[in-house]
């Protein structure tokens, strides 16, 4: 008996061991170098492009303006550990412990809704200067420091005049039928853009500020319009109703001339010509009245954090003028301070894009509604 | 002591299923208290021996949920007895023919086995899509075939290519154990090809069969990557409804009650293989 009991311990010690192998590879694992009162621990939960970004030009940018100061990334792609991150942050604002981790990119929406971040806005001066919408749509504590917004990208090979305004666009999408698409709002935010500005159509601006700051579900029956006439909109799109999933999908569809029309993120779309992938005949422009919702991207001070000063002090130097220039270079991201800090050319690149005017999407709770009613009311119908 | 095995599946088997469905019931404490401070819509009870089935209630409510539990068994049942008839064919050809074109065929067969899923549910896609193989061909003789791309006949196929090559080993090999000299003597008591089959090798192969069938049927009723790629967005099936439940829209409550029903009709299939696999040790003499 006492041979196999020695043979479950050990097996049990060997899955333990095991465990806390695995454990290595995710966020919270990596080396500490330097001071350890003098290093920033930085979470970011998102894709390849903005590892390179901050990799590569702004953790570089920022150990060199602050001597002895080092950041630690902890990379998560794709946010895939956002879950096991925000409770790790929960337990550590709960135990009054610090959470190994000081600033936080990609899970921000998620750290609001739970509190977990500290009310840094008076110590940003910068953030003055950010779209007073876009930063309360952020959220308590999340400063937005890069943006994107949704574009209307068309084919100017079949499409010699665009629409310009959202009733054109609707216009031809019924005189065109099956060559437009868009995809699933649960699949990807250009069809989310797309869905809201159907949806605002018809929403009240007073009550969409409303949904934009805050959760108020007796207010979505002011949708009821726009689920009507996106629903009116199924014979005339994609296949008579098909809505390709993820971003990616419509634009595979608008790279071989399926569709002649797709609503596009700017930064994929810029990305996209780039690499190719979008072909040279393709434009992209904004819509009016209203113009495509577009989304800022925030970092967030950790509340439980013991370094907010040094975390405060990274997130200042992300919103300067050079790095915002950086971001809008490297990643075609929005710069989110006014245009007119920027250089010339920046300024000629985003212009017809128009960022100043970037119109903020819904609140994260009713972006989960819309992705729930869209399923429900829009396809079959 | 519990033997290892045992505790193994007790521990990242039968726990987690224990806590989820007692999340589905309204318990939001201990193990579920994480994903119970995030998500939305939740009913919650208050004390450990309550239930709730309102997270049921909405579900069932859902006339969305309705018809795509409908699309998902429709599938299944088309799925599985294709899949069936296909394996069969296969398999009898395979025992009747010695020939190389009958090798051929069944070694074909199996190959799905070894293409990932999501690269052969985006190939099957672009075959039928719009611009896909099947259209082009059509278009060069002058007709028009229907684009089936993006369509649950799209789904039905792709599931078939993916669930076939499991049924056909199983079944193969069910046939291919009939002894030769029953079929020998059967056909020289002057039976016909069908009736040899109906007689005599449908018998003996017929718990291989039902365990082929049960695993299809699982298969494709949990299936998340084929319908999410070929299919249409409604309707659908549980597999992409689950998974928009429980990330896109944030109601996990609602997408655990989604796994609990689909749970119960697995367990269903899997009634019957635990039968085959009865019945199977009854004839070797074991039970």
């Amino acid at each position: 008996m006492t041979g196999r009991r020695i043979a479950v311990a050990a097996g049990a010690l060997a899955l333990l061991v095991g465990l806390t192998a695995c454990a290595g590879n995710g966020p919270g694992a990596a080396s500490s170098s330097g001071n350890p009162a003098q290093t920033v621990r930085v979470y970011l939960g998102d894709d390849t492009n903005i590892q390179e970004l901050w990799q590569s030009t702004l953790i570089p940018g920022f150990e060199k303006a602050n001597p002895g100061v080092t950041v630690d990334l902890q990379f998560d792609l794709h946010a895939t550990n956002k879950t096991q991150t925000i409770a790790k942050l929960a337990a550590a604002a709960q135990q009054q412990k610090d959470p190994g981790i000081d600033l936080v990119e990609g899970i921000t929406d998620d750290a609001v809704k739970a509190g977990l971040l500290a009310d840094v806005g008076a110590s940003v001066p910068a953030a003055a200067g950010i779209d007073p919408k876009v930063l309360a749509a952020a959220g308590l504590g999340a400063i937005p420091y890069r943006a994107s917004s949704v574009l209307l990208a068309y084919d100017t090979a079949t499409v010699p005049t665009p629409p310009k305004t959202l009733d054109e666009l609707l216009q031809w999408i019924k005189d065109h039928p099956g060559r437009f698409a868009y995809n699933p709002p649960k699949s990807g935010g250009s069809g989310t853009a797309f869905v809201a500005t159907v949806l605002d159509k018809f929403v009240p601006a007073d009550v969409r500020a409303q949904m934009t700051t805050g959760y108020h579900k007796e207010l979505e029956s002011n949708w009821a319009q726009g689920w009507a006439t996106l629903a009116g909109l199924n014979p005339y799109v994609f296949q008579k109703g098909v809505y390709p999933n993820g971003n990616n999908g419509t634009i595979d569809l608008l790279a071989s001339g399926q569709v002649s029309m797709i609503p596009v993120w700017s930064d994929q779309f810029v990305s996209g010509q780039e690499k190719g992938t979008i072909p040279k005949t393709v434009a992209a422009a904004q819509i009016e009245n209203p113009s495509f919702t577009g989304g800022a991207t925030s970092v967030g001070v950790v509340k439980s954090s013991d370094r907010q000063q040094l975390a405060i002090k990274l997130v200042n130097f992300v919103l300067e003028p050079a790095q915002q220039q950086a971001i809008a270079a490297k990643i075609a991201g929005y710069p989110v301070i006014p245009l007119d800090k920027l250089p010339a050319d920046i300024q000629a690149k985003f212009g017809a894009a128009r960022p100043g005017e970037l119109r903020p999407t819904y609140f994260t709770d009713h972006g989960k509604d819309l992705n729930n009613l869209w399923d429900q009311l829009v396809p079959g119908h | 002591m519990a033997a290892p095995p045992l505790l193994l599946v007790t521990v990242f088997v039968a726990f987690p299923i224990v806590v989820a469905v007692a999340y589905s019931l309204g318990h939001v404490g201990g193990l579920n208290a994480t994903i119970a401070s995030i998500a939305r819509e939740q009913h919650t009870v208050d004390a450990w021996w309550q239930q709730t089935f309102a997270a049921y209630g909405d579900v069932f409510a859902d006339e969305r949920f309705l018809r795509d539990l409908g699309t998902t068994v429709l599938v299944t049942l088309v799925t599985t007895v294709a899949v069936v008839l296909l394996a069969w064919v296969i398999a009898l050809y395979l025992r009747m023919s010695d020939s190389i074109p009958a090798k051929v065929l069944s070694a074909l067969a199996v190959v799905p086995m070894f293409i990932p899923v999501v690269i052969a549910s985006w190939a099957i896609l672009t075959f039928y899509a719009g611009d896909g193989f099947v259209r082009t061909i059509v278009q060069a003789f002058g007709g028009d075939a229907p684009t089936l791309g993006y369509t649950v006949v799209c789904i039905t196929i792709g599931m078939v290519w993916t669930q076939l090559p499991f049924a056909t080993l199983m079944i193969v090999s069910g046939v291919q154990g009939v002894p030769q000299p029953l079929i020998e003597a059967a056909a020289d008591a002057g039976a016909s090809f069908g009736r040899i089959v109906r007689s005599v090798i449908a018998p003996m192969a017929l718990v291989p069969t039902v365990i082929a069938a049960t695993f299809t049927a699982i298969g494709t009723l949990g299936a998340f990557t084929v319908p999410y790629f070929t299919g249409p967005n409604a309707p659908t099936m549980l597999g992409v409804e689950m998974a928009g439940y429980f990330t896109s829209f944030n109601l996990p409550q609602q997408a655990i009650v989604m796994a609990v029903v689909v749970f119960v009709i697995a367990a269903g299939f899997g009634a019957l293989y635990v039968w085959a696999n009865f019945r199977q040790a009854q004839d070797a003499g074991r039970v």
